[in-house]
Parts: C-alpha cells; sequence; structure tokens
C-alpha cells in the first residue's frame, strides 16, 4: 500500500465513517472495513513506533551492551563484563549520589503530595474565581524545572539572597541556603514541593468525581468534616493518590536541571546534591566513562522498576476501587 | 624599545597588501594551488568548533569571512557555544564519527583526544602548515610522543589581579611582589579585609592550576613528564592549610559566600563586582575583568616566587587548534589553521582573545593596538619571561576531570568537613584514579 492510498482512504474515511452506523452493511462489507482501518491504523501509527524503536528500545538495548563495557567515546567499546557494575560497589560517590537521590524523593515526593492534596480540596470548596487560582498555582510547574527557575532559586535562597535580606531584618543570620551542605538539598527539596500543581490538578479532578450525596449523608449523620475526609473521600480518592504517586515517584528519581544549574553541574557543595541522574552525566560526559555511565542508568532503571512494582503490589493493601 | 619594530614591521605587512609582506606560508599556500598537489580548486566545506563569548564568535565569523574570500573554494562552517557545553559536544560528535574538521583544543583535554587517535598529526601536513614562528616557549606544548597535535594560539600565564583602588581605601601599600611570601598574602588578605568593606581576596582552590604553581616552586609539578601525578601529598596538605588559613584569619569569605562566587564565573567574582581586593586568574581575563569592574586592576607576580626553590608561575598555551585524523581534506583544514596562526589578517581580528599570539611575529603586530588592559597584560608576561623555570609537561590522560576533583574537595576543606591532610590523600587517590 502505497503512501497517497492511505492518504486518500484516511481523507475520504471520515465522510463515509457516518453511513455504517445507519445502514449497519453487510458482515462481509463491515469486515472489509474494518481491515482497512485497521491497516490506516498502523499506518498512522508507523512514525511513532519507528521512533520508537529506532529513538528508544534501540538506544536501550544499546546502553545495556554499553553497561558491559569499557567505553571512553572516542575509541571503539571494549567488552569487560561485569566490571562496571562490581566497580559502583566501591565507589563512595556511587553510594553518596544514592543517599542523596532517596532523601530527595523520599521526603520531596510525600510532602508534594500532601500539599497539592491540601489546596485542592481548598480549592474543591467553591472558591469564586477558580479557573484563576487553579492556573496561578499549576504555573510552577510548568516552571519548576526550567533553568530560568533554577537561578532564580539561588538569587532567593544564597547567602546574600532574599530570604536572608528578609531573616536579617529580624536579626536572624541565614546561612546559604543553596550553597551551605545542609542545607542545598533542602533547598531543592522546597523547589521540588513547590512544583505541585501537576498533582493538585489530577486531585482536583479526582475530588470532582466524589458523589455529593455521601456528604449530604453523612452531614445528616452527623459526621464532622474530619470524618468526611477521613472516612470518604480519602478513601475514594486512593486511585488517585496513588497514580500521583508513581508518577512523582518515578519523576523524582529523575530530577537533573534543578541540581545541574542550581549547584553549576558540580552537584556540590561538597556533594550535597550530587543527584543520581547527575553523577551518571559527569560519569559519561565528563570523564569520558560512557559504559560505567550507562551501567550506573541500568541500576536507576532496576531501582525504579522495583519501587514501583512494589507500589503496585502494596496498592492492593490501601487502594481502593469503588467497584470492589 | 620592541614597540618600534613591532610598529615597522606592521606598517610594512599592511603597505604591502595580502601576501607580499608575508613570507612563506600564503606562498606556499597558492604554490600548492598551482600545482594542485596539496590543495586542489575542488570545493570544498570544512567546519571549525570553539568555544568562547559572544565576542569571540562574531570575530570569528568574519576572520573565516576573509578566509573564504581568499580560498573561494573552501567554505567554513562554524560551530561554537560556551565552555561549559562544549566538552560534551566535542566528545558526542568526534564518538558519532562526526568529529568537526578543525577544533579548537585546551590543554587538559588535549591528549585525550590525540592518545585516542582522535586528532591528525600535524607535521603530516607540515607543507602547508608553518610552525617555524612559534615561541619556543609553547612550541613544543602541543607534542605528545613526537607527533604534533594541537598548534597553540596563544600564550596565558596564571597569576594575582589586584584592585588598587580597594589598597587605597585600606590605606595599605601593593606588596612588593618579587619577594614576598605565602605568608604574607594571608596577611595581606586579613588586613584588606579588615580595612576595607570588602574581602582581602577570593578563595583560590577551585583552579588546580594554583596547586600547580604552588608545587612548581617547590620543584615539583601537577604532573609528571610519563603523565603520573607530581607532587607530594605533603605539598598539598600545606596547599589546602593556605586557603584554609585565608578563611580563618578573614582574608577570604566564608564559605558559603565564596561556593556563590565561584558558581558565577568571572563576571560574578569578587574583583568584578568591587568586593574585593585580590584574586587568582588568567593574564587574558585582565581585559574582560577591568572592564566589568570599571577598575584599573593590576598583575602582580605569584607569592612565594622566591621563598622555595624555583618560581611556579609559567607560560601556558591559552589553547590549541587541531585537526581531526578522519578529516577527508586534511591539506584545507591545515591551510585554514595557518590562516588563524599566521596570517595578519586573522590577527587584526583576533588581537589577544586566544592569548597573546604564539607567533611571535604576529605577536609584535598585533601589540601596538592592544587596550591598556591587554598591552599591561603583554607587558606582564615579557616581563616574567626570563624568571621562568621550564614549561610544565602535557597534562595526561583523564586531567580535564581533576578539576571537578579539586573543586568538590576544596570544597570540603573549606567547609570544615575535611582537614587539609586528609584532603591531600583523598585527592591523590581521586586523580591517581582519574588519570591511572
Amino acid at each position: 500500500m502505497s503512501a497517497t492510498d492511505a492518504a486518500e482512504r484516511s481523507a475520504t474515511g471520515p465522510a463515509t465513517t457516518p453511513e455504517p452506523a445507519t445502514s449497519a452493511g453487510t458482515p462481509r462489507r463491515r469486515r472489509g472495513r474494518v481491515a482497512e482501518d485497521r491497516r490506516a491504523a498502523w499506518l498512522f501509527l508507523l512514525p511513532w513506533f519507528l521512533g520508537l524503536a529506532f529513538i528508544t528500545v534501540g538506544p536501550i538495548l544499546g546502553s545495556l551492551y554499553l553497561s558491559f563495557t569499557d567505553y571512553s567515546l572516542l575509541t571503539a567499546p571494549e567488552w569487560t563484563g561485569l566490571d562496571n557494575y562490581r566497580r559502583m560497589l566501591g565507589d563512595p560517590r556511587f553510594f553518596t549520589s544514592l543517599r542523596v537521590t532517596f532523601t530527595y524523593v523520599f521526603v520531596s515526593v510525600p510532602l508534594q503530595l500532601a500539599f497539592a492534596l491540601l489546596l485542592a480540596i481548598v480549592l474543591n470548596r467553591g472558591v469564586r474565581g477558580l479557573p484563576i487560582y487553579r492556573s496561578i498555582y499549576y504555573l510552577p510547574s510548568l516552571l519548576g524545572s526550567s533553568v530560568a527557575i533554577a537561578i532564580l532559586w539561588r538569587r532567593v535562597f544564597g547567602a546574600e539572597g532574599l530570604v536572608n535580606a528578609v531573616l536579617a531584618l529580624v536579626g536572624i543570620q541565614g546561612p546559604g541556603w543553596v550553597s551551605h551542605p545542609d542545607w542545598a538539598l533542602s533547598s531543592l527539596i522546597v523547589l521540588n514541593v513547590w512544583t505541585f500543581g501537576s498533582p493538585m490538578v489530577i486531585f482536583l479532578a479526582g475530588l470532582r468525581q466524589i458523589p455529593g450525596m455521601y456528604y449530604e449523608a453523612a452531614q445528616v449523620d452527623g459526621a464532622s468534616t474530619w470524618q468526611q475526609f477521613r472516612r470518604i473521600t480519602l478513601p475514594l480518592l486512593t486511585p488517585i493518590i496513588f497514580f500521583n504517586l508513581v508518577l512523582q515517584l518515578i519523576n523524582a528519581f529523575q530530577s537533573f536541571t534543578q541540581a545541574f544549574i542550581v549547584s553549576g553541574g558540580t552537584g556540590g557543595p561538597a556533594d550535597s546534591t550530587l543527584f543520581y541522574t547527575l553523577y551518571l552525566y559527569q560519569r559519561g560526559f565528563g570523564a569520558f566513562d560512557m559504559g560505567y555511565a550507562s551501567a550506573l542508568a541500568w541500576v536507576l532503571l532496576m531501582i525504579v522498576a522495583a519501587l514501583t512494582a512494589i507500589n503496585f503490589l502494596a496498592s492492593k493493601y490501601w487502594v481502593f476501587y469503588g467497584d470492589e | 624599545m620592541a614597540l618600534v619594530g613591532a610598529l615597522a614591521l606592521a606598517a610594512t605587512a599592511c603597505g604591502g597588501g595580502d601576501s607580499g609582506a608575508t613570507p612563506a606560508p600564503e606562498d606556499t599556500a597558492a604554490a600548492g594551488n598551482g600545482a594542485g598537489e596539496t590543495t586542489s580548486d575542488e570545493q570544498v566545506t570544512l567546519r571549525f568548533s570553539w568555544w568562547g563569548s559572544d565576542a569571540r564568535h562574531e570575530d570569528t565569523q568574519e576572520v573565516i569571512d576573509r578566509f573564504e574570500a581568499e580560498h573561494p573554494n573552501i567554505k567554513i562552517e562554524g560551530e561554537y557555544t560556551g565552555w561549559g557545553d562544549y566538552w560534551d559536544r566535542l566528545a558526542t560528535t568526534v564518538a558519532g564519527g562526526d568529529a568537526p574538521d578543525i577544533m579548537q583544543h585546551e590543554s587538559r583535554y588535549l591528549r585525550e583526544y590525540a592518545d585516542r587517535g582522535a586528532l591528525l598529526d600535524l607535521t603530516t601536513v607540515s607543507d602547508t602548515l608553518d610552525l617555524s614562528e612559534l615561541d619556543p616557549l609553547v612550541a613544543e606544548s602541543g607534542a605528545v610522543d613526537g607527533a604534533v597535535y594541537g598548534v597553540p594560539t596563544g600564550i596565558n600565564a596564571y597569576t594575582l589581579m589586584v584592585d588598587p583602588q580597594a589598597f587605597e581605601e585600606a590605606g595599605l601599600e601593593l606588596p612588593d611582589d618579587t619577594s614576598w611570601t605565602w605568608d604574607d598574602f594571608v596577611q595581606l588578605a586579613a588586613d584588606l579585609s579588615e580595612n576595607t568593606e570588602g574581602y582581602g581576596a577570593q578563595d583560590k582552590g577551585f583552579n588546580e592550576t594554583d596547586l600547580q604553581i604552588f608545587a612548581r616552586q617547590r620543584g615539583e609539578d601537577m604532573y609528571t613528564e610519563d603523565g603520573q601525578l607530581g607532587f607530594s601529598q605533603q605539598t598539598a596538605a600545606d596547599w589546602w592549610q593556605v586557603g584554609l588559613d585565608l578563611l580563618e584569619t578573614g582574608g577570604t569569605p566564608d564559605a558559603s559566600i565564596t561556593t556563590e562566587v565561584q558558581a558565577g564565573g568571572v563576571d560574578q567574582s569578587l574583583l568584578a563586582t568591587n568586593r574585593g581586593a585580590m584574586a587568582f586568574f588568567w593574564t587574558n581575563e585582565l581585559g574582560a575583568l577591568s572592564e566589568t569592574s570599571g577598575r584599573e586592576l593590576q598583575l602582580l607576580r605569584y607569592p612565594g616566587e622566591s621563598e622555595h626553590e624555583q618560581p611556579g608561575m609559567f607560560f601556558k598555551p591559552a589553547m590549541f587548534y587541531a585537526v581531526a585524523a578522519d578529516t577527508p581534506h586534511p591539506e584545507e583544514a591545515a591551510l585554514f589553521v595557518d590562516f588563524l596562526l599566521n596570517d595578519e589578517q586573522a590577527a587584526e581580528i583576533i588581537m589577544t582573545d586566544r592569548g597573546l599570539p604564539a607567533n611571535t611575529r604576529i605577536r609584535d603586530f598585533v601589540l601596538p593596538d592592544l587596550s591598556p588592559a591587554e598591552q599591561q597584560a603583554a607587558d606582564f608576561l615579557a616581563e616574567i619571561e626570563d624568571e621562568l623555570a621550564s614549561p610544565p609537561p602535557v597534562p595526561p590522560v583523564g586531567a580535564g576531570e581533576i578539576v571537578s576533583i579539586v573543586q568538590r574537595i576544596n570544597e570540603e576543606v573549606l567547609f570544615g568537613r575535611l582537614t587539609p591532610e586528609e584532603a591531600a590523600e583523598r585527592f591523590l587517590s581521586e586523580a591517581n584514579a582519574a588519570i591511572g
């Protein structure tokens, strides 16, 4: 089938589709049409499949191969078996990056989701001008991982930045929030929590789905606001919470830009913001150590896959789907 | 004074037209064209990649235009980024078999690429590329095992820049830089901090060149000829101790501010923002820093130059021009490098942006037209030239990584997480792993 063929068919397609709905047509005609539609569908999906194969699956498999090699980018990869994976066990910065990343993920994601849920509930109370508030609160999500915000963060939380200027007014001398090793990661966690917009919007949609009659019934029975939240809202919202949790967890593990910009690509000060992805990047492109970087990438994939699997298994015990 | 001679030379060069007064290089090129042996009239497109500021991008493009006007059959496509992205990009394109034909290089990376066969041995194109006028102090700097992989563009030295106005405010005299010691430096920084609103000095521990000079003063070096680390653990510990002394006596800002200033680059440095009196930089940064700071900054010799065995300062090739090993047109690429290096048409645009020109004839040609800051840098280099000990060897493979290791460990020291002794031990082990 040629491309023009398909284009023609697809062009005439919509015009003729209402027809079978009214006249139903004979079974054979319908089958022919289904096959034809299917072909067209495949053809339209083809670019995506090609992209998947060459841009996603190919490189992923390539990196799996490279993870078993010593590859400096400039010379051909050399097979070294499990060496790269063994090397990780003796690499202190690998463990530093794991510690930093896990701290970041497990502190910032729950905080972010709690914050998103809280605001979603407040907004769901029928605030006037809801679309405006929704947009305002969503805005940081769009900007959060951008270079501009990371630079802004440095200005605001720097040793001589806005926050410390305000603190100085009340006589407190604040540390360099982004430049002191004890505080730098916290400032990145705050940055991530601040981008609560997209889970918030999803929570809002979820809250809208809960039928109002449940609350009416509960009110008749004299349930308090907290009891309504605890017994109605939260259980019915668990699928949404679960969805957001899985998504944000994976996102947080892949965080890169914030740390890269705020620390100038070093993961500093003193490795306190050395995210896993940042370390991977440093090995691959800074040290021409692409084999090791590929191995690091695969270990990260395993970690995220394992955590997601645990998440799904655990979900049986706390996620409530209405029809069960 | 040499200036007069340079002026005369410049005058003849300009008066003589393009190829008349300038000898060898263009003549060989022309001969090559005629004979059809080295370069043909065939239409050729080459890619040239460099890092730099916007000003350099514009200037380089103009140099390319002039080259193309002279060689209508050669088209040069420029590819440029800032320093930060440059090496990621270059590594990726070279790995993809898509290396730019001509690339701007740096000594920390030159060996990395040369050892892995990515660069052309320029002695194979010596008919086209004339290297005979290079300053002997850096002429060999691109040589690895008898082959030449990079042509030094110009000369630089890492040294101290001071803001005389800050000294005036503090009521302090500029030090005698021929005799001062590291202790004097620490003391002076503390005095400056005390008597001015700004800081005495910017922390010096973020560039391994500072350690290199410190080690060279003791008769050691950063690397040995055979690509090993060339300094003792004690030297590294002493070096970090100086940094810590500066911090503890208040000569440098606290660790957080230092970290932030460092992340801001040259433009955010204490000197540039008039918040500090002294900082170490490369001489070719004097022009930019003078402009940003709005002050007439002055260059001084390193502290401790006469304290130990020998002076530690050295001339560094600011950067290199290199040619890809797999370029389909080595002769044309060499012709372009020759133009960049030896032609006055290129020089009058580039001036000292890629260091004080390594070609001595071209250096004399640009000298009369330098800005006051550039002039000062040139004079300073001329002044210290006779004092210098032998130039350091080409850094080994992995040297590009040393910078980030030094920075990281320096932060640990400043924040009090490592003692200078622990830092030295950690640095030796990590640096050995990086170049091993």
